[in-house]
């Protein structure tokens, strides 16, 4: 069974992975990194995305409905933010005690696969957790 | 082996004190005011705090793992300090689970050890946690965190009583629309409550519940409720902790409150 450091690592196997965190979306911190962080630095990192992962797991419009079909907090699954060189897959972790992290990875645009990213990722963030 | 270390000493606040031990590659428990920070060459391997869930409240209370799960692993793990690897082998718990709720214990902790940084009270040298290794954090991130999270709560809602004093919701306020763990925590405050308390209730990290009744404060849900003669004591009530022997009193405790609930 994998700890936060196998996950990360295997995360980092994905074709154009550049850098992959797990981060706690209400403090803000990095819980574990391995690779290159977006800014230099996975804690300033980690703030930031904490930022928005709360903003949109918080939301009334984006994270409506979602609770009542599959029990789960939050109800948001994954964001994604594309630039011209790189995609940031960021995905939600379901504990079945109180934890508020998701994992994100960041990826090189020209050999990333978002939708093969997109898959492996929901299985790491279960593996994590749940075996 | 384990050297005897006295340069902590020399050092007014419990941060400093956990930068000499650390850059001493110390091992045991250093107590404070407010908790106790286990250290493992010079690393942050478990903090507790009566201000905060430990490790086994978050697990049990949350359903995560059944109490017998639990007492099971501190009883055949305790006495060699491999209480987390008893849960993961026995198949309650994966590591990642242990490690993400471990860290947050963990940082939930230091949070309160750290945030009234008084001088340290005592080292332990060689002194273990029964729990044993899970993961380890150097010290400064420790330290450098739970400034970081003063500074979110500040950035907040910049009014400190909310963290420590009976809290109550203002009266004729709409609270419809809040995101699901604002409004559970909203239901927890009764006028009696503090913080700390409405945290073990709900089985959450105490600071993550902070930052939840901080933003209610901000929205103007929730206040402080003025001190009544006589006057409340900062803070919720520490528990009658005998930090200096935590191996047994504490387990002891736990199980008492556990077989309770």
């Amino acid at each position: 069974m994998p700890g936060i450091d196998e996950s990360l690592l295997e995360a980092m196997r994905l074709p154009g992975a550049r850098g992959a965190c797990l981060v706690d979306w209400i403090s803000g911190l990095a819980l574990g990194a391995v690779g290159e962080a977006p800014g230099g630095d996975w804690e300033a990192t980690a703030a930031e995305t904490a930022e928005l992962g709360r903003h949109v797991a918080e939301s009334g419009s984006l994270a409506a409905g979602g609770i009542a079909e599959a029990g789960k907090e939050p109800p948001v699954e994954d964001l994604i933010a594309t630039t011209g060189d790189a995609y940031h897959l960021l995905r939600f972790v379901s504990t079945p005690f109180d934890s508020t992290v998701f994992l994100h990875l960041w990826l090189g645009r020209d050999e990333g696969n978002l939708a093969l990213a997109r898959i492996r990722l929901a299985e790491l963030a279960d593996r994590l957790v749940l075996g | 082996m384990t050297r005897v270390t006295t340069t902590w000493t020399r050092h007014g606040t419990t941060s400093e004190a956990l930068g000499a031990l650390a850059a001493e590659g110390a091992t045991g428990a250093l107590s404070g005011e407010r908790g106790i920070v286990y250290l493992s060459a010079g690393r942050v391997v478990h903090v507790e705090s009566a201000f905060t869930p430990d490790l086994g409240a978050l697990l049990t209370r949350s359903g995560a793992v059944p109490p017998d799960g639990w007492w099971d692993a501190v009883d055949r793990g305790g006495a060699q300090h491999r209480v987390g690897h008893r849960l993961v082998d026995s198949g309650r718990l994966t590591a990642g689970a242990l490690e993400v709720c471990h860290l947050g214990a963990l940082f939930d902790a230091a949070y309160f050890v750290l945030t009234h940084d008084t001088r340290a009270q005592r080292f332990r040298s060689g002194a273990v946690h029964w729990l044993g290794a899970v993961r380890s954090v150097p010290v400064e991130v420790v330290v450098r965190e739970s400034g970081r999270r003063r500074a979110l709560l500040d950035r907040i809602w910049p009014d400190p009583a909310i963290d420590t004093l009976p809290l109550a919701r203002v009266p004729g306020t709409d609270t419809a629309e809040l995101p699901v763990r604002r409004g559970r925590t909203l239901t927890q405050v009764d006028g009696v409550r503090t913080a700390a308390e409405i945290a073990s209730a709900l089985a959450c990290r105490t600071y993550h519940t902070l930052v939840e009744l901080r933003r209610l404060a901000a929205d103007g849900l929730v206040r402080a409720e003025p001190p009544t003669a006589p006057p409340l004591p900062p803070g919720p009530e520490p528990r009658a902790v005998v930090w200096d022997d935590p191996d047994t009193a504490l387990l002891r405790r736990l199980r008492d409150a556990l077989e309770a609930l």
